[in-house]
């Protein structure tokens, strides 16, 4: 207590310790004053007596000191000194001081926001208890990438594994559903088992989990319903527990309140979740049994690696069981953090986005360092000075690093604001399926990033100038060569030009991959086709024959609207998005032996009427179309796509040809080939494709939920082609269906914009690269500016002597493009050894661009040759203007 | 010397707080004057040293100053005890005793032996 008291004082005493010298002056004059009284009292003379006095003092001046040290904090006093004589050298200096803050600060700001878009994608702890040994398990095959299992094996799996201490499932697929109330909504509800929420450490907020007893069939129907709900459609009631809530037109009591931004290992969205309650018996018969995704806490101490080994002979097990022996090889057990199950595919980019931000960052802050290079070039007579009169080498340094915290200090400031601002613009342009990019803002964290960034940087900048003692004989120096000043100077511009080499290499070669992916042919018509998806309430639309006649219906009213030129469905769209697949070795042609050796890869399979192929302008280029009369016929056709064909019957003519399923041994006759369109996404490998015919029968128009995929995938998309343009033809699709149905929600897209949007994902990371890439490159053509203006500058006299001794003007020019192409040269070089070694990185981000394009790499070679050279030429010009006859009078 | 400054550290304040304690209101050098001649004239203060001491006192809050005139009609800087010196000199001298009484157990001649 009393030593904090102390401290206290101690701190606030710079602000108010004015006149505490001359008080503690005054009192030691007292005290010396009495002191020789006394002595002449005591016999001694006058000056004898003051001699005495001070000697007993052990000296004024030394007490004084002793004094104010005891008075103040010394380390406080200089920091505080050193901080206003570094203000006093920034005022003097504004455009120094605003060029250093504006590009830290562009550099800090670029760096936190990414750090905070990537922030949970790479670092930040996931929001469950124990979360980094939570882990999703399951088997995975080449139609479903992400770890799934399914009631025939889970019991199994649940009661025999040893590696894990919690094991549970939610449902595969959240659904749609209906809260049928005063006012009705469409929400996602989802089921899980009872020991889900405990084992990702979620309790609600009011209310409690499920009970064992309620997660088992024919028990009472209760459910949790999310925070938002909660907040939404129930005004935050505290009565809410207990409330009867209408599900899909059956009660369900609610039993507790989902925390605040909770959401489901596998990031669906889930409004409300209720018991899986299955038949453990019934499920453990079946074959496959129901999907789920199953997620587990490894036992303390217990690796991934030692878990999936531990899980293997389960797996054999289930393997040898469960699956067909001839797809049995394309089955494998998968383990892996819940991390990497939410986000791998984006890892990369993130990575390579953070990458290319600390890139900027480290550029900005070697420019900074250079211009307080420069500036103690400028300063090196009064360093030396300051040194000569007793400043330790210790001291100059935290001056030096005084006015670098100052700078990164007013730089972190503003480049908060400034990623406020970034992340407002990457919210605006950003894809849909970077994870978490909506949630991510400024806080504490991230606060803490761009301090500690700023520390880093501000030592790094502040060291290097630093780092050279002022010498003795800068005093007597009339001008100072500063030699090694400028060897810095230079190293520092050679590597900024290499890192923005790099970037730039990055950025063309991703606008290369970009532009290619645009200019790629589809196969098929975008422009003047609309998609509609149609959301039929499952609870009132529980047929497939109910499904079926409001489908046809619509069709039928579509069809007479004028300007509309076809309307077919299909219950997927090229080019991306969900599709359903079948194995190519379960498909097999009549009288031939299976020639693929096991998988073959998938096939995309779509469920299509007639109509499909105009609305979408894709070519029969063998036999024929679907007809209308096909949809009421009972025999199973398919049309197959090109690639398909060629692939099950090379060399042959494949119409009239039979297909047989093997997985349920139904026998499709192919009555015709459509050329291939582009059908695996943009960026990938075309695939082979079945079209299968939609009759107009029930149980083509029921919904098959693919395991993965957010259920909507899977209804049937209703595809129209018009004359009029889609904003046009949008309302009159939506009045027919609303009369058809006035409370079904519709959603209506053109297909240009479904294609656009899976070019939002590339087109972010061009942007985004492309940004820092040119930030990159101007900051390291402003150093290279800076260093080649500040050389010639101190070599004017040279130049002097040199014109004077018979160089001519393009003598001097050449002199200074020299130093400037040298540099440029040399940081070119190490740039594109670099970019070359790191850009096989970027492999999976490029579409049908190597990796080490030359053409890329040259174009990125000439900019940068080019904008150097240019930057060059502003001092050599100057230089060459020199008039000798100044030059050599100048010092 | 420099172990023997470090071990006045600690009396010197024990030394300031009692004098204080005993005389009431003093100044600077009244202090030290005061000390010397309580030690029977066997200490010998660095008066420079006196001040800091004097200052971290106050700045812990055992004592507190003020401006005043001296017996010879002097301008001086008083120091007097506060409520928490009181306290202090209470404890500090009670630890004191206790630790020259530890010390003197040790160094008094052995009566067994």
């Amino acid at each position: 207590m009393r030593k904090l008291r102390s401290l206290w004082i101690r701190l606030i005493s710079p602000f108010r310790r004015r006149d505490a010298d001359q008080e503690f002056a005054a009192e030691l004059e007292s005290h010396l004053a009495m002191h020789i009284e006394d002595g002449v009292r005591a016999g001694l003379s006058e000056s004898e007596a003051r001699r005495q006095a001070l000697i007993r003092m052990g000296g004024a001046e030394q007490a004084k000191q002793a004094y104010r040290e005891r008075a103040t904090l010394p380390w406080l006093e200089t920091l505080l000194q050193d901080t206003r004589y570094a203000l006093r050298g920034f005022r003097r200096n504004p455009i120094f001081t605003f060029t250093a803050i504006a590009t830290l600060a562009l550099g800090i700001g670029a760096t936190t926001a990414v750090f905070s878009v990537v922030d949970r994608i790479l670092f930040r702890s996931l929001p469950y208890a124990h979360d980094d040994r939570i882990v999703s398990v399951g088997l995975v095959q080449s139609l479903e990438r992400q770890e799934f299992t399914v009631g025939g094996f889970f019991f199994d799996w649940r009661d025999n594994q040893k590696p894990f201490e919690a094991f549970a499932s939610q449902q595969a697929l959240p659904h749609a559903c209906d809260l049928v109330e005063a006012n009705p909504v469409q929400l996602n509800c989802i089921h899980a088992q009872a020991g889900f929420l405990p084992l990702l450490g979620i309790s609600p907020v009011v209310g409690r989990n499920f009970l064992p007893e309620e997660d088992r069939p024919n028990g009472p129907r209760v459910a949790l319903i999310s925070y938002g709900l909660w907040l939404s459609h129930y005004n935050r009631d505290p009565d809410i527990l207990n409330r009867q809530i209408d599900v899909d037109g059956s009660p369900a009591r609610v039993v507790g309140v989902l925390p605040k931004g909770f959401e489901l290992p596998t990031l669906q969205a889930a409004d409300v979740i209720m018991p899986m309650a299955l038949n453990e018996g019934v499920e453990r018969k079946s074959s496959p049994g129901s999907p789920m995704r199953t997620f587990a806490r490894l036992r303390p101490g217990v690796s991934i690696a030692q878990a999936k080994a531990e899980l293997e002979p389960l797996f054999v097990y289930t393997r040898e069981t469960l699956i067909p022996a001839q797809i049995r090889k394309d089955f494998h057990l998968s383990v892996r953090s819940l991390r990497d199950r939410e986000t791998k595919d984006v890892q990369l980019t993130a990575w390579i986005f953070l990458g290319s931000a600390l890139a900027v960052l480290l550029i900005a802050c070697a420019n900074v360092g250079s211009l307080m290079t420069a500036r103690g070039a400028a300063r090196e007579r009064e360093l030396a000075m300051r040194s000569a009169l007793g400043a330790s080498r210790g001291r100059l340094i935290h001056q030096t690093l005084t006015e670098a915290s100052l700078l990164s200090f007013a730089a972190a400031v503003t480049g908060m604001v400034l990623a406020e601002g970034l992340l407002r613009v990457f919210l605006a342009i950003a894809p849909t399926g970077i994870p978490f990019l909506l949630r991510a803002g400024l806080d504490l964290r991230i606060a803490l990033f761009t301090g500690l960034l700023s520390v880093v940087c501000g030592t790094l900048f502040g060291l290097l100038p630093a780092l050279q003692t002022p010498r003795a004989v800068a005093l007597a120096a009339r001008a100072t060569k500063s030699r090694d000043r400028t060897v810095l100077r230079r190293s520092l511009v050679v590597g900024q030009i290499a890192i923005s080499m790099i970037l730039l290499s990055g950025a063309a070669l991703l606008l290369k991959s970009f532009q290619n992916m645009r200019e790629q042919s589809l196969g098929m018509q975008t422009q003047g086709v609309l998609m509609a998806r149609i959301a039929l309430p499952g609870f009132r639309y529980n047929t497939g024959e109910k499904k079926m006649d409001f489908y046809l219906n619509a069709e039928a009213a579509l069809r007479r609207l004028p300007g509309i030129r076809a309307v077919g469905f299909s219950d997927s769209l090229p080019p991306g998005g969900w599709h359903d697949d079948e194995r190519f070795a379960d498909l097999a042609a009549e009288g031939k032996p299976h020639t693929a050796q096991g998988i073959g890869g998938s096939v995309v399979c779509r469920g299509v009427t007639p109509d499909y192929f105009q609305a979408l302008n894709i070519p029969i280029i063998r036999g024929r179309n679907f007809t209308e009369q096909d949809r009421t016929a009972s025999e199973y056709w398919v049309v197959l796509s090109r690639l398909l064909a060629t692939r099950m019957f090379p060399g042959e003519d494949p119409v009239g040809k039979r297909i047989q399923r093997l997985r349920d041994g139904t026998w499709f006759a192919v009555v015709g080939v459509a050329e291939n369109v582009k059908n695996g996404g943009l960026m990938e490998q075309d695939e082979p494709e079945i079209y299968f015919l939609r009759h107009s029968m029930a149980q083509d128009w029921g919904e098959r939920a693919p395991v993965g995929e957010v259920m909507s995938g899977a209804a049937p998309l209703m595809i129209v082609n018009a004359i009029l343009p889609p904003s046009a033809v949008a309302p009159w699709v939506r009045s027919q269906i609303a009369q058809l149905d006035p409370t079904v929600p519709v959603e209506i897209e053109p297909l240009t914009q479904t294609v656009s949007k899976l070019a939002d994902r590339p087109r972010f990371q061009t942007a985004l690269l492309s940004f820092f890439a040119f930030s990159g490159l101007a900051m390291a053509v402003i150093g290279l500016y800076g260093v080649i203006a500040y050389m010639t500058v101190q070599r004017t006299q040279e130049i002097g002597v040199r014109m004077a001794l018979g160089a001519g003007r393009l003598d001097i020019l050449r002199l200074i493009l020299g130093e400037g192409v040298r540099l440029i040269a040399m940081g070119s070089f190490l740039g594109l050894l670099s970019a070359l070694a790191l850009s096989s990185v970027m492999k999976s981000l490029l579409y049908s661009v190597s990796p080490h394009d030359p053409l890329s790499f040259v174009v990125v070679s000439l900019l940068m040759a080019f904008v150097g050279l240019a930057a060059t030429l502003i001092p050599a010009r100057a230089a060459m203007k020199t008039d000798p006859m100044e030059a050599l009078r100048t010092e | 010397m420099g172990d023997k400054t470090d071990v006045w550290q600690g009396t010197l304040t024990l030394m300031v707080l009692r004098t204080l304690e005993i005389m009431g209101p003093q100044h600077g050098y009244g202090l030290a004057r005061r000390i010397e001649q309580t030690s029977g004239d066997r200490l010998m203060l660095n008066y420079g040293t006196l001040y800091p001491a004097l200052l971290k006192l106050e700045q812990e809050g055992s004592i507190r100053s003020r401006w005043g005139v001296s017996d010879n009609n002097r301008r001086a800087k008083f120091y007097e005890l506060t409520k928490a010196g009181q306290r202090q000199v209470r404890k500090a001298t009670a630890d004191w005793e206790q630790t020259t009484e530890i010390l003197a157990r040790f160094l008094a001649p052995s009566e067994e032996a």
